[in-house]
C-alpha cells in the first residue's frame, strides 16, 4: 500500500501524451497532453463545445483516441474497454445523470459496489457507506426515479465511490444544484481528497473551481489553452478571450 | 490506510442483514418459491382424477417454465428475444435423436441438449447483441426463420417436414407415461427448476448486473460490468433451460415437426407475451401469466375451436391489449403495487 504513495511521486496517476480525437472532419480533441499525480484535484474548464466531455470519454474509454498515448500508473490503457478501466480504478459520473430507474437508491449504488464485493450483503453495506458519504443514506430504500436532480447527481457520485476508485471523474455534477447542495459536494470532494482520492472535474461554476482545484486546465476548441492555479488561469487574457470573445476591436 | 491506498474507501463489514437495506436475498426468495410451488401442488392434488385438467396443467407448467427461462435474458437482461423457439427446438431434436438413435434415456439427453443450446445461443447472440431494442427483436425473429429452413432441409436430423414421431413405450426411463398426472408433475418439476435458477440469478450479482445493463448499458460498463459477457451468460442460461423444456415437450407430445417446434407465434412470441402479461423482469410474473393465458387458451380451443377457429388468438390479443392499457407492469407488478399500498396504509 505504501508503495503506491512512493510511486505516485514519480509515476503520474494518469498521463495523456498528444491525445487527439476526430469525428469525421471535426477535430474534437487535438494534441492534448497533461498528467495528474495521485491525490490531486484538477478542474477542466472551457466554453461549450470545447471538447471537455469528449476528453472525459477518452480517459474512461467510452471513446477510443484517434492518436496519442494514454497511461494509467505508467501503463498504457488506450485500448482498454470502459469496464476494464473501471476495474483498474476509474470511477465517473455522466453529464446527463444516468439513474437505473428500476432499482432503489441503494441498489443503484450497489451496482458500483459489486466491483469490489460478490455478495449482496457486502455490496449493500458498501453502497450504504457510499450513500452516507454523499448524504443520501436516508433515501436508501426509495425508488431512484423519485429523486430530485440534485439527489440523482449525488447518487451518481455515490455509485462511482462505491467502486472504490483511484480517480473519480465528475462531469458537471454541480449543474442545476442549489447553493447548499453545491457546498455539500465541495466539502465531500475535499474530504475524500484528504483520504487520498484523485479528482478530475468538469465544472462551469468558477466559484466551485476556485474552491477546490489545485490545478485548472482550460480547453478551447479541443486544444489545451492554459494550465495553472485557478487564479492564474482565470486572469489569463487568452482564457478570458475564449470565454467572452476578443475585447476592443 | 485508506489514504495510503488512494482509493475512496475500503469496504465496511456488513453489519446488518439484507432486509434492513430493503434488499431481498436468495434465502427469503427461496421461502416464497417453496410457498408458490406448494400452492401449485395443491392445485394438482385438487384435479387428481381429471385427465383433461391435468393435461392443461401440464401445458401450463411447461409454458410457465419456458417463460421463466425467457425472462432471465428477456426480462432481467432486457434483451427482447423472439427467437427462443430455436433453443426449444434444439432441446427437442437432441432429446429425440439421443433416444431414437442411441437408445439414451431422455433424462440423460437433457444435459447435452442444454449444453448445445447454450453454445448455439452464445454463438448467434455475439453478433446480434450489437443490435438494440426492436432491431435485436427483429434479428432474433429472422434467426427463427433461418433455423426453420435449415431444419426442413436437414431431413436426416429433424425428419424434415414429416417430423419425428416417438413410439409409445411407457416407462420411467423412457419418460413416457400413460397417466397425465406424471406429465403434470414432470412439468411442475421443470417449472420449479427454472424458477429456482431465475430466483437465484435475480437475487445475486449477476441479476443486478443484467438489470443494470437493461436500465442503462453505459452506466453498467462505467461501473465495471462487462456488458457483452454478462448478456452472453444470461442468454446461455436462458437457452439451456429452454432446451430442457423442449426435450420434455418432445417426450410429452411424442411427435414434432419443424414448423411446430420453430413456430414464431406458438413458442417464440408466446413465451414473451406470457411474460409481458404476467410481469416482465419479475420472478413470478411468467408463472402468473401462464396461469392466466394457457388454461384460457386451452379451454377456448376445446370449446369454441370447432365453431370459431382462432378464437383463442382473439382472446389472447384482448388480454394483451388490456394488460398494456391497465397493467403496465403485468399481473405481478399490479399485485406488488396493491401490496405496498396496503402496507403503507397500515403504517400511517
Amino acid at each position: 500500500m505504501n508503495m503506491n504513495v512512493a510511486n505516485s511521486s514519480t509515476t503520474p496517476l494518469i498521463e495523456l501524451d498528444r491525445v487527439s480525437k476526430r469525428f469525421g472532419g471535426l477535430q474534437a480533441v487535438a494534441d492534448v497532453s497533461f498528467s495528474m499525480r495521485s491525490g490531486e484535484i484538477v478542474s477542466l474548464i472551457g466554453p461549450n463545445g470545447a471538447g471537455k466531455t469528449t476528453l472525459f470519454n477518452l480517459i474512461t474509454g467510452q471513446l477510443q483516441p484517434s492518436e496519442g498515448v494514454l497511461s494509467f500508473e505508467g501503463r498504457e490503457i488506450g485500448n482498454l474497454k470502459p469496464h476494464q478501466r473501471a476495474r483498474i480504478g476509474f470511477g465517473r459520473t455522466f453529464q446527463i445523470s444516468q439513474t437505473l430507474t428500476s432499482m432503489s437508491v441503494l441498489e443503484n449504488a450497489m451496482i458500483g459496489a459489486f466491483l469490489q464485493e460478490k455478495e449482496l450483503a457486502a455490496a449493500a453495506a458498501r453502497a450504504q457507506h457510499a450513500l452516507t458519504l454523499v448524504g443520501l443514506d436516508h433515501a436508501a430504500k426509495r425508488r431512484s426515479g423519485e429523486l430530485t436532480l440534485g439527489e440523482r447527481r449525488r447518487l451518481e457520485v455515490a455509485r462511482a465511490l462505491s467502486m472504490n476508485p483511484k480517480i473519480v471523474l465528475l462531469d458537471e455534477v454541480m449543474a442545476g444544484l442549489n447553493e447548499t447542495e453545491v457546498e455539500e459536494i465541495i466539502s465531500l470532494v475535499r474530504k475524500l481528497n484528504a483520504e487520498g482520492v484523485t479528482f478530475l472535474v468538469i465544472e462551469h461554476n468558477l466559484k466551485v473551481v476556485r474552491a477546490f482545484s489545485q490545478r485548472v486546465l482550460v480547453l478551447n476548441r479541443g486544444q489545451l489553452l492554459a494550465e495553472g492555479t485557478a487564479d492564474d488561469v482565470l486572469a489569463n487574457p487568452d482564457v478570458i478571450e475564449a470565454y467572452l470573445g476578443r475585447s476592443g476591436q | 490506510m485508506t489514504a495510503a491506498s488512494g482509493r475512496a474507501f475500503d469496504g465496511a463489514a456488513p453489519s446488518r442483514s439484507l432486509s434492513n437495506y430493503g434488499v431481498v436475498g436468495f434465502r427469503v426468495e427461496l421461502l416464497r418459491l417453496i410457498v408458490a410451488m406448494a400452492i401449485l401442488g395443491l392445485i394438482v392434488a385438487f384435479y387428481l382424477g381429471d385427465t383433461f385438467t391435468l393435461n392443461i396443467l401440464a401445458t401450463t407448467f411447461l409454458f410457465a417454465g419456458l417463460a421463466t427461462a425467457w425472462n432471465i435474458i428477456g426480462g432481467l437482461g432486457g434483451q427482447f428475444s423472439l427467437g427462443h423457439s430455436v433453443f426449444f427446438a434444439i432441446g427437442a431434436y437432441v432429446t429425440a435423436g439421443f433416444y431414437m438413435r442411441l437408445g439414451v434415456s431422455p433424462w440423460f439427453a437433457l444435459a447435452p441438449a442444454a449444453v448445445l443450446a447454450a453454445i448455439v445461443s452464445a454463438l448467434v447472440s455475439f453478433p446480434v447483441f450489437r443490435l438494440r431494442g426492436p432491431f435485436f427483436a427483429i434479428a432474433t425473429m429472422a434467426l427463427t426463420e433461418v433455423v426453420l429452413s435449415l431444419a426442413l432441409y436437414f431431413e436426416s436430423v429433424t425428419g424434415g417436414a414429416r417430423g419425428i414421431s416417438v413410439p409409445f413405450r411407457r416407462g420411467f426411463a423412457n419418460m413416457i407415461f400413460t397417466d397425465r398426472l406424471s406429465y403434470a408433475l414432470l412439468m411442475m418439476g421443470f417449472l420449479a427448476i427454472t424458477l429456482l435458477v431465475l430466483a437465484y440469478i435475480a437475487r445475486s450479482r449477476l441479476g443486478y448486473e443484467l438489470r443494470a445493463i437493461r436500465d442503462n448499458d453505459r452506466t453498467a460498463e462505467a461501473a465495471g460490468i462487462n456488458v457483452v459477457r454478462t448478456k452472453l451468460i444470461g442468454m446461455a442460461i436462458s437457452a439451456a433451460l429452454m432446451a430442457i423444456g423442449g426435450g420434455l415437450y418432445m417426450m410429452y407430445v411424442r411427435v414434432a415437426d419443424p414448423p411446430t417446434l420453430l413456430s414464431l407465434f406458438d413458442i417464440g412470441v408466446k413465451v414473451a407475451l406470457i411474460t409481458l402479461i404476467g410481469g416482465i423482469g419479475t420472478i413470478y410474473g411468467p408463472l402468473l401469466g401462464a396461469l392466466l393465458v394457457v388454461p384460457l387458451e386451452s379451454m377456448l380451443r376445446a370449446t369454441l375451436g370447432g365453431v370459431f377457429p382462432g378464437s383463442n388468438l382473439v382472446v389472447l390479443g384482448i388480454i394483451l391489449i388490456l394488460t398494456a392499457l391497465y397493467l403496465r407492469k403485468g399481473i405481478a407488478g399490479a399485485a406488488e403495487g396493491i401490496y405496498t399500498r396496503i402496507r403503507k396504509g397500515r403504517r400511517t
